[in-house]
């Protein structure tokens, strides 16, 4: 234990003198994490936090186009450009603008589609007073089949974001029919009945909107749950990176004490190898769990600092203290490894650190595993980047407790373990220091 | 038993090597004794040091140190015996106090005693007054000195030094030379390899001169100089039997 404790003593004296280090430990990584969730926060927030620009050619002038502007306006989401230089917008000048790359999305609403509309209705409509025997009847005739909302995006969207704005509009439109219909019974139903207390426009919208949705917390503890977000996600993902990172410093390290000649020295001193890796594992493991805070802090105080949210800890903030540890361990064990096994600084430093990129590629840092393949999904359980990841958002996001990580922490123990004990095994064979 | 070191037929060829680095080598060392072992570049005689401090295994033959086995009996003989190896074995970013207090304490040694016997020998060897600088900054010399002092911190019986003044100063290398001969007295052995044959003629009460992993011829250094025909100093012995042509 003295043997482990003067080691940590030592690391500690080297540690602070090596100001290159502790930049590469601390500074990279936080300048890392506040930068990816700046990159990052615009797709990751949901759409209902975001405004679009959107360009809106009514050739229709008619009922159906001013809801569809209205509920586009009500749902904020959407900015509703219909005039450009006071001029209404052409079905011509919004291709162009969108060809040009100066708005995402437009929509033209063709001449007599509200006309197309109410004829739809009052089909509707006159179907169901034929049914109900109620004798009256709307004017019909023939239907259009031309009469359709056209959507035009900007090239270079994405297939998700073409999606979302045409689920979204085609809520608008279905809510516009819908409304149209209801007006189309009620016009019927007073043309029958004289009385029409009980069938007014109002309570035949109530009918439709009976049945609403409304999003609930998963838990049941009456807490705050904290959806997906940039900071929630790129702080701890980040952070975790920058921990696995320390595998460059501390290969180049142990490669470095052998060139030098101190670990032939360590070798020569009687039963003092295992003491010191072990001090050397300890210290650097501290060395991560003091990171990870720092990072979370950046995440809590400095992100609302830049407009971003701030980060959330969850339920059991003080479960994040084990689960650093492990995360920790298993990064420098893995760095032990790398330079115990390597020879020279040029073969570990550049496997040390693409070594890191793939993991963190496998294990979801870059893009949530959700979105991998299942193939993918299966490979990226090898990655102690994703039991990492997954873990620390089991607290934050889940809102866990420590039970709830203990299958975390186990695998990234044992992943450390393993790559340790790999490393004792390849030091003990003799002349392992010498160069 | 009367040897220190005691060395049969050892024998060890490396992966990839054309050559042996040891073919056979038998020497022994007495107690009390500083031996020289000398022999051109690829002679053999870092990996005759490596293989009595357990740091290789022989391919074949014999090792022992005071009685010990080399390949078996590991940290009983590092325990007793002190390396100075050829590198500077010492953490360059820490001051040579630090160095000494930190390996002393892996010795399983008490930081007082640690103090105790780093003050002497800092003293002894001219680097009390740098003992607080970092050791990369230290002079050729100076690094010598602070690795010599790093081996001797738990006291061993033996010490083995494998060309400890190799690009020192004269001033350096005197103090390192007077200091050995004194540690000699002390009653300790002394297995010590250079290619300054003055130094080794000076210091050691016997020489064995090795060459392609082979003994060639061992002897007081007076004893070899007399007994070789047209021979008067050490360095004439040595190119009489290993030849004038450069060794890689």
């Amino acid at each position: 234990m003295r043997k482990t404790l003067a080691t940590i003593i030592k690391e500690w004296i080297l540690f602070r003198r090596d100001l290159a280090g502790l930049l590469l430990l601390f500074i990279m990584p936080a300048i890392l994490i506040i930068v990816m969730a700046l990159v990052q926060d615009a797709p990751f927030r949901d759409y209902q936090e975001l405004r679009f620009d959107l360009l809106l050619a009514d050739n229709d002038h008619g009922s159906l186009a001013g809801q569809i502007k209205d509920g586009l306006k009500q749902s904020k989401n959407f900015h509703v450009i219909d005039s450009i230089d006071g001029q209404p917008l052409s079905d011509q000048k919004l291709k162009t603008l969108l060809m040009q790359g100066k708005y995402k999305v437009g929509i033209v609403i063709p001449k007599g589609a509200t006309a197309e509309v109410v004829n739809s209705a009052n089909t509707i409509a006159n179907n169901l007073s034929k049914k109900l025997g109620l004798g009256s009847t709307l004017p019909v005739r023939e239907h259009r089949n031309d009469a359709y909302i056209r959507m035009y995006f900007d090239p270079v969207s994405k297939p998700t974001f073409r999606t979302s704005i045409n689920y979204a509009l085609d809520k608008y439109i279905t809510y516009a029919c819908s409304n149209e219909l209801v007006k189309r019974v009620s016009k019927l139903s007073r043309m029958s009945n004289e009385d029409s207390s009980t069938t007014d426009d109002e309570s035949m919208a109530k009918v439709f909107d009976g049945v609403g949705l409304k999003e609930e917390a998963l838990n049941d503890k009456g807490a705050y749950t904290h959806h997906m977000n940039s900071v929630q996600h790129n702080v701890p993902a980040w952070a975790i990176f920058g921990i696995f990172f320390i595998v460059v410093p501390i290969g180049g390290h142990i490669i470095r004490e052998r060139e030098e000649g101190s670990a032939l020295r360590i070798e020569l001193i009687p039963r003092a190898h295992i003491s010191v890796a072990l001090g050397k594992i300890l210290f650097y493991t501290m060395v991560c769990v003091v990171q990870f805070a720092v990072m979370c802090s950046i995440g809590i105080w400095v992100m609302p600092l830049i407009q971003l949210p701030a980060l959330h800890l969850g339920l059991h903030p003080m479960a994040l203290i084990p689960m650093a540890f492990a995360i920790g361990f298993a990064a420098t064990s893995y760095g032990y490894f790398v330079g115990t096994i390597f020879k020279t600084t040029n073969q570990a430093l550049p496997f040390g650190a693409i070594s890191i990129v793939i993991f963190s590629a496998m294990g979801g840092i870059w893009v949530p595993i959700e979105l991998l393949s299942p193939a993918m999904q299966k490979v990226a359980l090898l990655s102690p980047l994703h039991w990492a990841l997954d873990g620390v958002h089991e607290l934050i996001l889940r809102n866990g407790s420590f039970a709830d990580i203990v299958q975390h922490i186990v695998f990234l123990l044992c992943f450390g373990t393993c790559l340790w004990l790999v490393s004792i095994y390849k030091y003990n064979k003799r002349g392992h220091s010498i160069q | 038993m009367p040897f220190a070191i005691e060395i049969d037929g050892l024998h060890k060829q490396y992966k990839g090597a054309w050559n042996p680095a040891l073919d056979g080598l038998s020497l022994s060392v007495k107690k009390n004794q500083v031996m020289g072992l000398l022999g051109p570049n690829g002679a053999g005689k870092t990996t005759c040091i490596n293989i009595l401090c357990g740091l290789v295994d022989a391919d074949s033959g014999s090792a022992r140190i005071y009685d010990m086995d080399c390949s078996r009996d590991t940290l009983a003989i590092r325990r007793m015996t002190g390396v100075v190896p050829q590198q500077i074995a010492l953490f360059y970013n820490m001051s040579a106090w630090e160095n000494f207090m930190y390996i002393g304490r892996l010795y399983g040694l008490q930081d007082n005693i640690v103090k105790e016997r780093a003050q002497n020998l800092l003293e002894r060897l001219g680097l009390e007054k740098h003992a607080d600088k970092r050791v990369g900054r230290y002079s050729g010399g100076m690094k010598r000195r602070a690795n010599i002092i790093a081996s001797l911190l738990h006291e061993p019986q033996l010490l083995v030094l494998d060309e400890p003044t190799a690009g020192v100063d004269v001033q350096s290398r005197a103090m390192i030379m007077s200091f050995l001969d004194e540690y000699h007295k002390r009653g300790n052995t002394i297995l010590y390899t250079s290619h300054l044959l003055e130094e080794a003629e000076q210091l050691c009460d016997e020489v064995v001169i090795i060459d392609e992993g082979k003994f060639i011829v061992n002897g007081s250094p007076k004893e070899l100089v007399a007994q070789t025909a047209g021979c008067s100093r050490l360095e004439d012995v040595f190119l009489h039997y290993t030849g004038h042509s450069v060794r890689d």
